[in-house]
């Protein structure tokens, strides 16, 4: 299949760049470069949620929080090189989230959106007021010291250069996938979905954990190359923003929208900090307005218009109907249908 | 002969509507049971109680032997019940094959190339098969109504539950589905609502019509519509002839 050739080496073209780009780029470009990639990777499952299971989170930052400081305490407790203890926090989000699974997925729709907010502040409250978790201080990343500074940023930057490459070839193999198909059905209309016998509550539940696992595992990389969490920066509701911004801006319900939204909200940021000057507060103002404007003209977000402008599917997950001469000729072969 | 559904003691309500009550019938293989009555008869709650998306107050519904009245509407439908909606209800941003694909994958639990290759027989059968690579958002009126019951169709049912799949479509266009309708009748079990009365005529078996959710009658097509009391329903007209 020539698309699947394409995808290839388009895929070989973007490891080698990540692979030579902390060789190229300067370290404080490097680090804005990590930034977009763990964003992406964050929207990307924000949108797994809300794009194909049809579940809006509001409070997808205590996943972000949750990763984050099982990756600092684990750290603490096991003396370990951090990245050795990376793999507990997808794990420990996964599991939370499996666990608050249970009474949310009893609400729908707004009532989910806010349940999720309102966990998200309960548990940052809570955070704040252990002491084990480093309280309103927070915690250092206490074997930072067996970090190798001089490979740090380039180190953090191919973890999250592997972690969004690995993150969009999977949702592409899951969404070309049987059970993507399901997803997909879901996300157009449920009451459909599960009179043909998809499952819904199964696949929300899995995109909701799987989601949270992604989530987990970027919040973890992106406080690793602070050093250090506190939990007004880890249970921001801005996360949750940022995402919802990029996935709608972009094209919620696509593989694409949400590398274009990133693009977008980067480079607003930066052009609005940078040569215009402005301060960081114009920026958000910016962003509401792009927001605004984008869902009255494209509700559905730019890429599905540009894709249909331009007529290029970069992530294309339609199944093709089988050659209908070779389903004639295999109709033939296995006898007439009845009827 | 065991009959593939019965349905019996059917008892559902909504605060002081009542939707059904104490509705019973049998269906067998290659049999369409016709339902009639006015609107809020409760033809579309009988409908969502068979299919799951409302469960009984009371009673019971035996498909094929095993009792389904306590399973999820996705677990009814990979044991055999299809639906089409009475508002088409297509995923929008799919493919035409794709929404077939969707029911055959699921519904009937269909893998790889017999998954594809079943999505496409139904598309010819349905004759959609000329745009199977259409967004199914993007269909006109009559292709959505086909893609209702192609969907039902590709989830590989024993009983298919038609809802007005009919209503606002132009006479040629009622008599093209009646005639699809009519080539999948001899291994399925039907039941269909409708409000035209020759469509329902040309295919039904027997008729059953619904009152405030109470079976009122059931019979031969013939003897239902000419009946006493569906001309009192239906035209508020008592037996003895003063309104």
């Amino acid at each position: 299949m020539p698309t699947r050739t394409i995808l290839v080496l388009c895929a070989a073209v973007l490891v080698a760049a990540m692979a030579g780009a902390p060789f190229v780029l300067n370290e404080g470009f490097l680090r804005l470069a990590t930034e977009c990639l763990l964003l992406l990777t964050m929207a990307q499952m924000w949108n797994l949620l809300a794009g194909y299971a049809g579940l809006v989170s509001l409070g997808h930052q205590v996943f972000v929080a949750f990763g984050a400081y099982s990756l600092f305490m684990t750290a603490g407790w096991l003396e370990l090189t951090p990245i050795w203890v990376l793999p507990v926090a997808p794990l420990v989000s996964a599991i939370v989230a499996a666990v608050i699974a249970v009474p949310l997925f009893r609400l729908r729709e707004a009532y989910f959106s806010i349940a999720m907010w309102v966990f998200a502040e309960i548990i940052g409250a809570l955070t704040m007021k252990s002491s084990f978790a480093g309280g309103t201080a927070g915690l250092p990343l206490a074997t930072s010291k067996l970090i190798d500074f001089d490979w740090f940023e380039p180190i953090m930057f191919w973890l999250a250069a592997a972690l969004t490459l690995g993150t969009i070839g999977a949702l592409y193999r899951l969404m070309i996938s049987s059970f993507g198909l399901g997803l997909m059905s879901v996300r157009d209309n449920d009451l459909a979905a599960m009179s043909v016998g998809v499952d819904v509550r199964h696949n929300r539940f899995v995109a909701f954990v799987l989601s949270a696992a992604g989530c987990g595992l970027a919040g973890a990389l992106n406080f690793m190359g602070n050093l250090y969490i506190a939990p007004l920066a880890a249970f921001d509701v801005n996360w949750s923003v940022y995402m919802m911004f990029i996935v709608i801006i972009g094209g919620i319900g696509t593989l694409e929208g949400p590398i274009l939204g990133v693009i977008i909200f980067f480079g607003l940021r930066e052009i609005m900090t940078g040569p215009l000057g402005l301060s960081g507060g114009w920026y958000l103002v910016g962003l509401g307005v792009l927001a605004v404007v984008v869902m009255m003209l494209f509700p559905r977000g730019i890429w599905p218009v540009l894709r249909d402008r331009i007529g290029v599917r970069l992530l294309d997950v339609h199944r093709t109907p089988p050659c209908p001469a070779a389903a004639m000729a295999l109709n033939e072969l296995s006898g007439r249908t009845p009827g | 002969m065991e009959p593939l559904l019965r349905v019996s003691g059917l008892c559902k309500r909504f605060g002081a509507i009542v939707v059904a009550d104490d509705v019973e019938f049998e269906l067998a293989r290659g049999e369409c049971l016709g339902v009639i009555g006015p609107n809020g008869a409760g033809k579309s709650s009988l409908l969502n109680l068979i299919v799951g998306l409302v469960t009984a107050d009371h009673g019971s519904i035996v498909l094929d032997g095993v009792e389904i009245s306590d399973l999820p509407p996705h677990r009814r439908a990979r044991m055999g019940v299809g639906r089409a909606f009475q508002i088409p209800q297509p995923f929008t941003h799919l493919s035409v094959y794709e929404n077939a694909l969707v029911a055959a994958s699921y519904g009937a639990g269909l893998r790889g190339a017999a998954a594809s290759d079943w999505s496409m027989d139904v598309l010819r059968r349905t004759g959609l098969e000329g745009k199977a690579e259409k967004l199914a958002g993007a269909l006109p009126l009559i292709d959505r109504k086909r893609l209702e019951f192609a969907k039902a169709l590709a989830s590989k049912p024993r009983l298919i539950l038609l809802d007005e799949i009919a209503a606002g479509l132009t006479e040629p266009e009622v008599e093209r589905l009646v005639a699809i309708i009519g080539t999948v009748k001899a291994d399925h079990a039907i039941i269909w609502i409708e409000h035209i009365p020759h469509a329902l005529r040309a295919v039904s078996d027997r008729i059953l019509v619904l009152n405030f959710g109470r079976k009122v009658l059931e019979g031969p097509p013939a003897e239902v519509m000419d009946s006493a009391v569906v001309r009192e329903i239906y035209m508020g007209l008592k037996a003895d002839g003063v309104a």
